[in-house]
């Protein structure tokens, strides 16, 4: 009886094994596969960009209007891939030999990437398609050189500007007029920014605690590397290629920006800034009315659309305050960012990559673009229909101070990525008031040089050896 | 000969069984590692061919202010949270190895928090750390604390928030010693209760004498697995403020991913390996001394 339970058992175990394995088998001989969804004869040219949600439903209609058009006249079919950490996928597929024919980097990427031979020149494709420096806002274009050659174009683009609460400043008006502060206009100069900013603060006087707060440089604090801007200095000369941390317009800047935490109290501004939703949410301290100014690209109008409908109408944007504006060099002052498509060294299809990286450059492409990402357009020539009809209704300030003479692109820096860590540390030891201004720009300084140095010696040596 | 013959089938044979994980070890695991010092000694940004370079990766790594205060965080945060979690742990076990009702059910309560993933922990403690809406703060302020830590915002706090949260995963370890608590010889408790030893001497006399091997087994474990800390920092405060809590394996991961410095990143890779070598072997040799291995 035990033996026939037994036999019986083990016939049963066969069985479940047998039924197991040969649905195992069976599925992977003859199961469901994926299926490739581009039409048959064409060339697939790979894209791999940063974006999901709303921007990746943008760009993806953007490809679908390419491949629909003339991709289907010229035999080429373009497969988008949302890719998260893409300059480091980019790099470890290039470094492969496998990289995707187009990669939407930052910009801050290019200079790093061009430095070592990883992006291809693309002087020659957007010569012959008419894509010059004139075709460009200046600062883009200089945005997408290395060292003079051309190694991307942009998708998306934006400049910064002060964003400022009417509502409050209305609120606040008696407050602002008893200082001889205009409460119908934004602050000119960053003397008035201060004054505004402490006539718009509320702080328990008890317990020293901020309720809100006119303005905070901390606030996104996206920006602060390049504060200086506004104080007419830059810690990098492209022509002789050194740091100029110690610039004294460089030195005030920061000196600015720890003016605040004094005033208000390190500990204080900290606190306050935990309460801080994250940017795409109701709590956004400018969307929350927490802070009442901050310094941010056209999209930010974007997301108070839809994340606090209720503030539409109640703000408005203007240039961002330099020390002096009467001076020319300080006169509509900003700093402009970009996301740009580029092809990386050793992508299968360039030719056929740059058809696409050319058609997003078309006027009327980037224009839906740049619209659907609430940016501005880096082109030179804009149409009246996308200045009016566009969710910002201060793109115009956006992009006038795009197209004005002193509108800076981020420094062409080979070693971008450790001059961002450097200045991080850098800012966050300020805000805590634990290094003064001069120390702390100053050991940047030295590190940095030293690092860049020892960059460029070695770019050198490798030049020497390839030519030898 | 026939035997000989046999004997060489049996080692093919052998070999050929053994050849899949032979071939995965060699290719994914001994030439990378062969590969990674020979770059440890060279400029390599991984875009560009290797430049070799001497030394200079390890006497720039000598100077380096960022490399000795991302190896101070790590030895700071492991020469507390190791011993911390182990004494927690331990504790932990011994009160989960007592007869109680529902026992089953604390021990699958305590081991929970290390099935979560890093980054799904990482996320809630990043709200239960913050300063002004966070639970932990606002139960300190309903405690009476006027003025509760800034934690992940603070440069003095941000670490001991990190060696906080690691105690929330110690349920791994739990394990391994109610595994070893669960061995000990009866015998030998009602011996010592015999000799009229209290509880506190049974557990000095008895339990740790005889679970000194998984404490040893944990303690490698430990330092190998703190001196490599990375997704939790990473996550909750990336390194910040102020580099406060910039551990060692972030400085490695981004000199090899962001500063496109791959050999450098490999002689920082080869200098944690020394370390925890070091650590390791210094454990081990101490270990003659408190381990005792049952039968010895």
């Amino acid at each position: 009886m035990r033996s026939f339970s037994r036999k019986f058992s083990n016939v049963i175990k066969t069985a479940i094994v047998v039924v197991l394995g040969g649905t195992a088998l069976g599925l992977l001989a003859f199961g469901p596969r994926a299926t490739d969804e581009f039409p048959p004869g064409r060339v697939v040219v790979d894209y791999w960009e940063k974006w999901t949600g709303v921007e990746e439903s943008a760009m993806r209609a953007i490809v679908d209007e390419f491949n629909d058009t003339i991709g289907r006249e010229k035999g080429i079919f373009v497969r988008y891939l949302s890719t998260s950490s893409i300059e480091q996928k980019t790099l470890i597929a290039t470094a492969a030999g496998v990289p995707p024919d187009i990669a939407g980097l930052y910009n801050q990427n290019l200079a790093q990437f061009a430095s070592m031979d990883a992006l291809e020149p693309l002087d020659a494709m957007a010569a012959a398609r008419g894509i010059t420096p004139d075709y460009y806002k200046k600062v883009f274009w200089d945005e997408c050189c290395f060292e003079g050659r051309l190694y991307g174009l942009v998708s998306t683009c934006y400049s910064i500007a002060l964003y400022y609460n009417r509502e409050i400043f209305q609120q606040r008006a008696q407050s602002l007029r008893a200082r001889g502060l205009d409460p119908n206009r934004a602050p000119r100069t960053i003397a008035e920014l201060d004054a505004y900013a402490q006539a718009l603060d509320v702080v328990d006087p008890a317990s020293g605690r901020i309720i809100s707060a006119g303005y905070l440089p901390l606030e996104p604090g996206w920006y602060l590397n390049y504060t200086c801007l506004w104080f007419g200095g830059r810690w990098w000369d492209d022509l002789n290629k050194r740091f100029t941390f110690t610039d004294p317009g460089v030195i005030r800047a920061y000196e600015w920006v720890t003016s605040y935490s004094k005033r208000l109290g390190k500990q204080a501004v900290s606190e306050f800034r935990a309460g801080f939703g994250t940017f795409d949410s109701p709590q956004n301290a400018f969307l929350a009315g927490t802070v009442a100014m901050v310094q941010q690209g056209a999209f930010l109008a974007n997301f108070i659309h839809n994340q606090k409908p209720s503030l539409d109408g109640k703000w408005a944007a203007a240039p961002f305050p330099s020390v002096d504006p009467t001076l020319p060099h300080l006169k509509d002052v900003t700093y402009c960012n970009c996301d740009v498509l580029v092809i990386p060294r050793g992508a299968k299809h360039k030719a056929e990559a740059f058809e696409f990286i050319a058609f997003v450059n078309r006027q009327d492409i980037m224009e839906k673009l740049a619209d659907s990402h609430c940016k501005i357009s880096p082109l030179a020539k804009v149409s009246e229909g996308f200045l009016t009809n566009h969710r910002n209704p201060y793109i115009r300030v956006f992009d006038d101070l795009a197209a004005s003479p002193n509108a800076h692109p981020t420094e062409p820096v080979p070693i971008q990525a450790e001059v961002d860590a450097e200045m991080n540390n850098f800012v966050q030891r300020l805000a805590m008031l634990e290094v003064s201004p001069q120390q702390g720009l100053e050991e940047m300084q030295r590190r940095l040089q030293a690092k860049y140095d020892a960059f460029m010696a070695d770019q050198r040596e490798r030049r020497k050896r390839q030519d030898g | 000969m026939a035997s000989v013959r046999r004997q060489l089938r049996a080692s093919v044979i052998g070999l050929a069984f053994v050849s899949p994980w032979l071939i995965g070890f060699l290719v994914f695991t001994l030439v990378p590692v062969a590969l990674s010092l020979y770059y440890s000694f060279c400029s390599y940004s991984l875009l560009q061919p290797p430049l070799f370079k001497g030394l200079e990766n390890y006497r720039t790594l000598a100077t380096d202010p960022v490399f000795w205060q991302a190896l101070r965080n790590t030895i700071v945060y492991g020469a507390v949270a190791l011993p911390l979690g182990m004494l927690a742990a331990l504790c932990v076990a011994m009160l989960l190895n007592s007869k109680i009702s529902g026992v089953s059910i604390y021990r699958t309560i305590v081991f929970l928090p290390s099935l979560v993933p890093a980054v799904a922990s990482a996320m809630l403690w990043l709200w239960l750390f913050n300063s002004k809406l966070g639970l932990i703060n606002t139960t300190l302020v309903a405690l009476g604390v006027s003025e509760p830590p800034q934690w992940l915002a603070s440069p003095r706090w941000a670490m001991p928030a990190l060696i906080l949260m690691s105690l929330w995963g110690i349920g791994n370890t739990v394990v391994i010693y109610l595994a070893g608590l669960q061995d000990v010889p009866r015998e030998l408790y009602e011996a010592a209760e015999i000799d009229g030893a209290s509880s506190l001497r049974q557990v000095w006399h008895v339990t740790l004498p005889c679970i000194s091997p998984v404490i040893f087994f944990n303690l490698i474990m430990g330092i190998i697995g703190t001196l490599q800390v990375f997704a939790t920092p990473f996550i909750l405060t990336g390194g910040g403020p102020a580099r406060a809590t910039y551990f060692y394996t972030m400085y490695l991961y981004d000199n090899a991913f962001s500063y496109l410095k791959m050999g450098y990143a490999s002689a920082m890779a080869w200098v944690q390996l020394l370390i925890v070598l070091a650590l390791t072997a210094l454990a081990a040799w101490s270990s003659k001394r408190w381990v005792h291995y049952q039968g010895k």
